[in-house]
C-alpha cells in the first residue's frame, strides 16, 4: 500500500513546526470540546447512579435505620443474609420461579406473536396494537385490576369458574402460598408481552426474505425453516428479549407489592420487594443495603450466563 | 399502687367517654331534657357532649351511677382561637386520602383567613406513609406538618429529632381533651397531638341483624354462635381480610384484651416479644392463637380468607353480603363511600376474646392520627404549621372535621352530630383498653406475628404456625 503524504498532495510539502504546532492545539481543543461535551452526561450520571450506587455500598457494611447516624458492622449484613435468615432463602426461591416462568413464558409468547403477525396486513397491525395496549398501562392500574380478577369471592375469574360449573378450578389466587406467585406471574407476562412481541417482530423482519426462499426451494418445511432460519437469525433478538426480560422479572415491584404486599406468608415475595420491605416497613436500610448487592450480582450473573448459553456477542 | 392504676384507667375511660361518644341526645345544646347533674343515670360512660358543660354518667362515692361534669382539659381555662399564620406555603402529609375534601375545604377556610398562606396536602396509602414519609420531611423545609401513626412510626420520627415540641403551646393545654394526648407525649414533652380517637373494634350492619332477629355477641362462644348463625344464612359472617396486613391486624387488638390482667399485664407481655425476651411460642400466645383457629372452624372468616383484599373486604360487607367489618370505626367513612345506603346503618360492638361477661377488657380505644410539627422544616414553615394545628384543635373545625369524616377527634367542644358517629356510643358501654397492637414497636415482629395468625386463619395448625412463625422471630434479633 502506498503512503502518501497528505500534505505533499496538497502541495505544502513537509509540515512546517508551525503547522504541527498548530495541528497540536487544535487536537488539545478538539479533546477539551469532547470532553466538555460529555461532562453533563457524565456529572448526571455520577450524581444520580454512581453516588447512589457507591452510598449503597457504604450502607450494606452498617446497621442504620435512616435516620440516625449509621453503624459500621463490617460484613455481619451479609453473613446475616446467607447463614441466618429463612425469609432471604425463601424470596430467593421464590424469585427464582417467578423469573423462570416469566422469562420462559414471556420470551415464547412474544414470539409466537411476532411469527404470526409479522406480515403488515390490517388484522396483524390491529391485533399488534391490542397486545401492545398493556404495556402503555401504568403498573399499579395492572396490578388493581388482577386483583380484582383474581379475588376469590368477588372476583371476575371464580365468577366465571363458577357460573360455568368449575367450582374446583376457582382458587385462591392470591391467597394460596402454592398458587399466587404463578399468578402475578402470569399477570406479569400479561403485562410485557406487547412490548417483547415488538422487539421480535423488529428483529425477524430484518431477517432476508431470499433465506425462506432458498429453504423453501430446497423444500424445507414451516417447522425447518424455523429451526433453520428464524430461530438462528433471532438470537441476537432473543438476546435482548431475555436479558430485558430476566431485568424486568427482577424488578417486578409494582405488581407484587400492590397484588399481595409479598404476602401470604411471603410467599410471594422477591428480592425487591424484601429490600423495600427491609429499608421501609422495618427501616432496616443496612440490611436492605447488602439485599441490592445480591440483586445486582443475581442479575449480572444470570445475564452472564444467558450469554454464555446463547453464545451471541450481542 | 394498684389503686393509683385502677383511678389512672378510670380517668382515661371517662375521659374517653367524652369524647369519643357520639351523644344519645340532641346535640345543639350541651344537655337535654332529663339529664341533670347529680341525678341518677343508667349507663356508665354516656355522656352529653364534650363540652365543659357536659354530663356524664358516672359513679358517685357511694357507688350509685349519677350525671356528674368532669374537667376534660389540663386546665379550666377556655379553648384559645387559632393562632395566626404568616405568608408562606407548607406541605402536610397525611394518609387519609378519604379525608381530603373535607381537609380541602378547612384548609381553604384557614387561608382564607390567613391571605397568602398556603397549605398541600401530601397523601399517600397508610402502609406507605408509614413507611417512607419520615424520609420524606426529614430537612425538607415545606414539609411543616406530618402526621405520625400511635407506635412505631411515631416512636421513629421521636428517635430522628423530628418533632417540635408543643407542650408550652396554649392550644396543647387548653384546647384537647388532656387524658387523650398520652400516645405523644414522650418523657412529659407532648412532641405530637392525637387527633383522632378510634374504636378498633367490629362495625356492623343494623338492618341485618335486625331482620335476622340476631343480638350482640357479648362473649367468644357467642361469637362462635353468631359465625355458624350467619354462615348458615349464607353470609360472609366477618369481612376479614387476609390479604392485607394493616386490616387484618386489627382484631388481634381484641385477642390481646383476653391475654392478661391489666394493662400493663398485657404491655408486658406484647413488650416481651417485641423486644426478643419471650417468645410466641408461650401458653398465653398459643391460647390465643387457639382462639383465631375456633373462629376459623367455625366459619368466621370469608373462604380463602388470605386472598380477600382491602377493597374486597371492604366490598363485602357495604353490599350487605359480610354483616360484620372487623376493622374499626375508621372505616365507616369508606364504607359510606361505596355505598352511600349504608348511612346511619352502621353500629361499633366490642369483640370479647373470652366467655367472661364481666371481662376485665371488652372494647378497644385507640388515639392516633398525631399531629406533629416538623422540627427540621423553615422557621416559617413550622409557624404555619403550628397555626394550622391550632385552627384544626377550635371546636367549630374539629366539629366540622369529624362529622364530615365519620372520626371522632380528641377536640374540646365539639358535637357529633353525624348519625353513625351518634350510632357508636354503645361502645361506651364496655370496658376499653387502648389498642395494644401498638404497643409493638419493631415493625418486622409485628408483621411476623401476624403472619402467623394469618396463616391460622388461612388454614395452617396452631403448632406448625407458631412454630415456624418463632423461628423467623428469632432470626430477627
Amino acid at each position: 500500500m502506498t503512503h502518501v503524504d497528505t500534505g505533499a498532495r496538497k502541495g505544502t510539502g513537509t509540515r512546517s513546526p508551525k503547522s504541527v504546532q498548530s495541528s497540536t492545539r487544535l487536537k488539545r481543543i478538539h479533546d477539551r470540546s469532547f470532553a466538555l461535551m460529555i461532562l453533563p452526561a457524565l456529572l448526571i450520571y455520577a450524581i444520580f447512579y454512581l453516588y447512589p450506587t457507591l452510598s449503597n455500598l457504604r450502607y450494606a457494611f452498617t446497621e442504620w435505620d435512616g435516620l440516625l447516624e449509621p453503624r459500621f458492622i463490617g460484613l455481619e449484613n451479609f453473613t446475616r443474609t446467607v447463614t441466618n435468615d429463612d425469609i432471604f432463602r425463601k424470596v430467593l426461591g421464590n424469585n427464582i420461579e417467578f423469573s423462570f416462568l416469566v422469562i420462559v413464558f414471556q420470551t415464547a409468547f412474544s414470539l409466537l406473536f411476532a411469527i404470526f403477525l409479522l406480515k403488515n396486513t390490517r388484522t396483524s397491525i390491529a391485533l399488534r396494537t391490542l397486545y401492545f395496549f398493556p404495556t402503555i398501562l401504568s403498573s399499579v392500574s395492572v396490578a388493581l385490576v388482577w386483583m380484582f380478577i383474581y379475588e376469590p369471592n368477588l372476583g371476575a375469574l371464580n365468577t366465571l369458574l363458577r357460573n360455568f360449573g368449575f367450582d374446583s378450578l376457582a382458587l385462591s389466587w392470591l391467597g394460596s402460598e402454592t398458587i399466587t406467585l404463578r399468578a402475578i406471574a402470569f399477570t406479569q407476562v400479561w403485562f410485557h408481552t406487547g412490548q417483547m412481541m415488538v422487539v421480535y417482530i423488529a428483529g425477524l423482519q430484518q431477517i432476508p426474505q431470499e433465506l425462506y426462499e432458498a429453504a423453501e426451494m430446497d423444500g424445507a418445511s414451516r417447522w425447518q425453516q424455523f429451526k433453520s432460519v428464524t430461530w438462528p437469525m433471532a438470537l441476537p433478538t432473543t438476546a435482548v428479549v431475555l436479558a430485558y426480560t430476566t431485568i424486568q422479572s427482577f424488578r417486578a415491584f409494582d405488581l407484587i407489592y400492590t397484588m399481595t404486599g409479598g404476602g401470604p406468608n411471603n410467599s410471594t415475595n422477591i428480592l425487591v420487594t424484601l429490600i423495600y420491605q427491609s429499608a421501609f416497613g422495618e427501616y432496616r436500610f443496612g440490611y436492605a443495603a447488602s439485599l441490592s448487592v445480591y440483586l445486582v450480582v443475581f442479575i449480572l450473573l444470570l445475564t452472564w450466563l444467558q450469554r454464555r448459553i446463547l453464545r451471541t456477542k450481542y | 399502687m394498684k389503686a393509683t392504676r385502677s383511678a389512672k384507667a378510670f380517668k382515661l375511660f371517662i375521659a374517653a367517654a367524652f369524647a369519643l361518644t357520639a351523644t344519645l341526645v340532641p346535640l345543639t345544646s350541651s344537655q337535654a331534657a332529663g339529664e341533670v347533674k347529680n341525678q341518677a343515670c343508667k349507663n356508665e360512660g354516656e355522656t352529653t357532649g364534650t363540652f365543659s358543660s357536659s354530663l356524664v354518667c358516672v359513679k358517685n362515692s357511694q357507688g350509685r351511677l349519677v350525671w356528674q361534669t368532669v374537667k376534660l382539659g389540663a386546665t379550666k381555662l377556655p379553648p384559645v382561637p387559632a393562632l395566626s399564620a404568616p405568608d408562606g406555603e407548607i406541605d402536610f402529609y397525611h394518609w387519609r386520602a378519604e379525608d381530603r375534601t373535607v381537609f380541602a375545604s378547612i384548609i381553604a377556610k384557614f387561608e382564607a383567613a390567613n391571605p397568602g398562606t398556603k397549605i398541600n396536602q401530601v397523601i399517600s396509602t397508610s402502609a406507605d406513609h408509614e413507611a417512607t414519609s419520615l424520609q420524606k420531611i426529614r430537612g425538607n423545609r415545606k414539609a411543616g406538618l406530618i402526621v405520625t401513626f400511635r407506635g412505631a412510626h411515631f416512636n421513629n420520627a421521636v428517635a430522628g429529632n423530628l418533632l417540635e415540641d408543643l407542650s408550652n403551646q396554649q392550644f396543647t393545654k387548653r384546647n384537647v381533651i388532656a387524658s387523650m394526648m398520652g400516645a405523644g407525649q414522650v418523657r412529659g414533652a407532648q412532641l405530637g397531638i392525637p387527633y383522632h380517637s378510634l374504636f378498633n373494634n367490629p362495625i356492623y350492619n343494623i338492618d341485618i341483624f335486625k331482620k335476622e332477629g340476631w343480638k350482640l355477641p357479648k362473649t367468644f362462644d357467642e361469637w362462635l354462635g353468631y359465625c355458624r348463625a350467619a354462615k348458615a344464612k349464607n353470609y360472609v359472617p366477618m369481612a376479614w381480610m387476609g390479604g392485607f396486613r394493616p386490616q387484618a391486624g386489627q382484631i388481634i387488638n381484641s385477642a390481646l384484651m383476653s391475654v392478661g390482667t391489666s394493662a400493663d399485664d398485657i404491655a408486658t407481655k406484647v413488650t416481651a416479644i417485641d423486644t426478643g425476651k419471650a417468645e410466641i411460642t408461650e401458653a398465653w400466645f398459643k391460647t390465643m392463637a387457639g382462639k383465631y383457629a375456633q373462629l376459623r372452624d367455625a366459619g368466621c372468616f370469608p373462604p380463602d380468607p388470605k386472598g380477600v383484599t382491602e377493597a374486597a373486604g371492604n366490598a363485602l360487607f357495604a353490599t350487605g353480603k359480610a354483616p360484620i367489618l372487623p376493622t374499626g370505626s375508621f372505616s365507616m367513612g369508606g364504607i359510606k363511600t361505596l355505598n352511600p345506603a349504608m348511612k346511619n346503618n352502621m353500629g361499633i360492638t366490642g369483640f370479647n376474646w373470652t366467655n367472661d361477661r364481666n371481662a376485665k377488657f371488652t372494647g378497644i380505644t385507640n388515639n392516633t392520627f398525631i399531629l406533629g410539627v416538623n422540627k427540621t422544616a423553615g422557621a416559617t414553615e413550622r409557624r404555619i404549621a403550628r397555626a394550622f394545628i391550632s385552627y384544626l384543635l377550635t371546636g367549630p373545625i374539629g366539629q366540622e372535621y369529624a362529622n364530615g369524616t365519620t372520626q371522632h377527634v380528641t377536640v374540646l367542644d365539639v358535637a357529633y352530630t353525624d348519625d353513625d358517629l351518634r350510632n357508636t356510643s354503645s361502645i361506651m358501654s364496655e370496658r376499653l383498653l387502648l389498642a395494644p397492637r401498638f404497643l409493638f414497636l419493631n415493625l418486622t415482629v409485628r408483621n411476623l406475628v401476624e403472619d402467623v395468625l394469618i396463616d391460622i386463619v388461612g388454614g395452617n395448625t396452631v403448632d406448625k404456625a407458631i412454630e415456624d412463625g418463632a423461628k423467623l422471630i428469632k432470626q430477627r434479633f
